[in-house]
């Protein structure tokens, strides 16, 4: 290589690099999403609620980081700019396969929880809504129950489970549900409002209680489900702005 | 040497002032006015209400958390009573009551039970749970018969960096807001206020 091209190199190694971040996806926030009009859910009246999406049941107890502990004693390790991120990776694995197999004995299987949420949305919405008829279904309504509606919500609850909540001496969990909600017209299809809700249960426990009561575990997520669905028909009344 | 004394004091309250300020971290939680709208309440004919001194029950006066890092106590920058008073007056106004000193048609009676932060984590990753509790009472404007009475919890989730203010604030503000839009949408409460006499 020539003295001239060698002296070029760092020049051309800043051009490229600066050229591929231009490339690169920007890590500025998406744009805020246009907020549905209030009068946009007037004349709304016949609602049918549906469930799509998948849900994936979890149990959160274990740290991904580890604490000050194992700070300690890698700092202390010899070759420990190798060895500790080889251990920190291993830890977040380990930490991961525990709560993988905490979920897979937990979770309560006859509970389905866009449905438990979907139904405790409607009864909500059936006392505080403006609504006339609301109909919850397990899937996308079709002939009649299409024709007749006014709106379709659909709800989703990508996650849902136990989570630490309150670190400390005796580390304490809570049921969980993180869900959307969408309405679209359905003549127009048109979304008209939208809505993400992390939601928790009030109660917490410590994790062994969970594990050796299953009664327990069910009813306290059966809780959070439907206080999920409340919390969402509560958005969208406020949602309305006054109008019935 | 009289004179001296007010000096001296008022030096060891600034010191206190300032050493107390370093030591503890504070963050404005507030329910702003742009975020209230009309709900069930707007639906009861105007009332003369009357929104009570809100009486702090929580068991740790001092503070709402400690920061993920260094355990300082984090405190908010106003009395928590009354940020809860002032977010209740504004949905109550929002909703076309008139808010009175007294005497009203109905009194509004709230106990904060929790306005906690918790945080798990002390990474990038840091999980904040932050919850607002609220017993909310109503009572007859004329006899101060306690009518109805009902309890709210606003809780807010959010994954932040161990140090955010930011966050510390946000989480606080949602599970507030939370707790107001439940109170606002709460049929239960709006027939009660309907059938207070006016």
């Amino acid at each position: 290589m020539t003295t001239g091209l060698r002296s070029a190199m760092p020049c051309v190694v800043a051009l490229t690099i600066i050229l591929l971040s231009g490339c690169a996806s920007s890590d500025r926030p998406p744009a805020p999403r246009m907020r549905p009009s209030s009068a946009a859910l007037t004349d709304l009246r016949r609602l049918v609620v549906v469930t799509t999406g998948e849900s994936r049941f979890t149990v959160l107890h274990g740290v991904k980081e580890p604490g000050r502990s194992f700070d300690d004693v890698v700092k202390w390790l010899p070759g420990k700019d190798i060895l500790a991120p080889i251990a920190r990776a291993l830890y977040s694995g380990l930490s991961w396969l525990l709560d993988a197999d905490r979920a897979e004995r937990t979770v309560p299987r006859d509970v389905v929880p866009g449905t438990v949420v979907a139904e405790a949305f409607a009864r909500a919405l059936q006392v505080s809504g403006p609504f006339n008829q609301i109909v919850p279904m397990d899937h996308e309504p079709v002939g009649d129950d299409r024709r007749l509606a006014d709106a379709i919500v659909r709800l989703t609850v990508p996650s849902w489970g136990l989570m630490r909540v309150r670190e400390g001496d005796a580390d304490v969990v809570a049921g969980f549900a993180d869900v959307r909600a969408q309405m679209v017209v359905r003549e127009t299809g048109v979304i008209v409002w939208e809505h993400e809700e992390d939601v928790t249960h009030p109660g917490r426990l410590s994790l062994e209680a969970f594990k050796h009561d299953a009664g327990l575990t069910r009813q306290d997520l059966v809780d959070v489900l439907e206080r999920a669905g409340r919390r969402l028909a509560s958005e969208l009344v406020y949602a309305q702005d006054g109008r019935r | 040497m009289i004179p001296r004394a007010p000096r001296l004091i008022a030096g060891v309250i600034a010191v206190l002032g300032i050493a107390t300020a370093c030591a503890s971290r504070t963050v404005d939680v507030s329910y702003p006015q742009t975020e209230v709208k009309k709900a069930l309440l707007a639906n009861v004919a105007p009332r003369r209400v009357v929104v009570a001194p809100v009486t702090d029950r929580r068991g740790d006066k001092d503070r709402i958390g400690a920061t993920p890092v260094d355990r300082k106590p984090i405190v908010t920058a106003r009395q928590v009573a009354d940020i809860v008073r002032d977010a209740l007056i504004r949905e109550v106004e929002k909703n076309g009551h008139q808010v009175v000193a007294g005497p009203g048609d109905v009194i509004l009676a709230a106990d904060v039970e929790e306005f906690w932060l918790d945080a798990v984590g002390r990474s990038s990753a840091t999980q904040y749970v932050g919850r607002v509790a609220i017993a909310l009472a109503v009572a007859d404007g004329e006899t101060g018969d306690r009518v109805w009475s009902r309890r709210y919890v606003g809780i807010r989730r959010q994954t932040a960096e161990a140090d955010s203010k930011t966050a510390w604030r946000e989480v606080m503000d949602t599970a507030l807001a939370r707790t107001m839009r439940d109170v606002a949408t709460d049929a239960d409460l709006a027939l009660s206020l309907a059938r207070t006499p006016r």
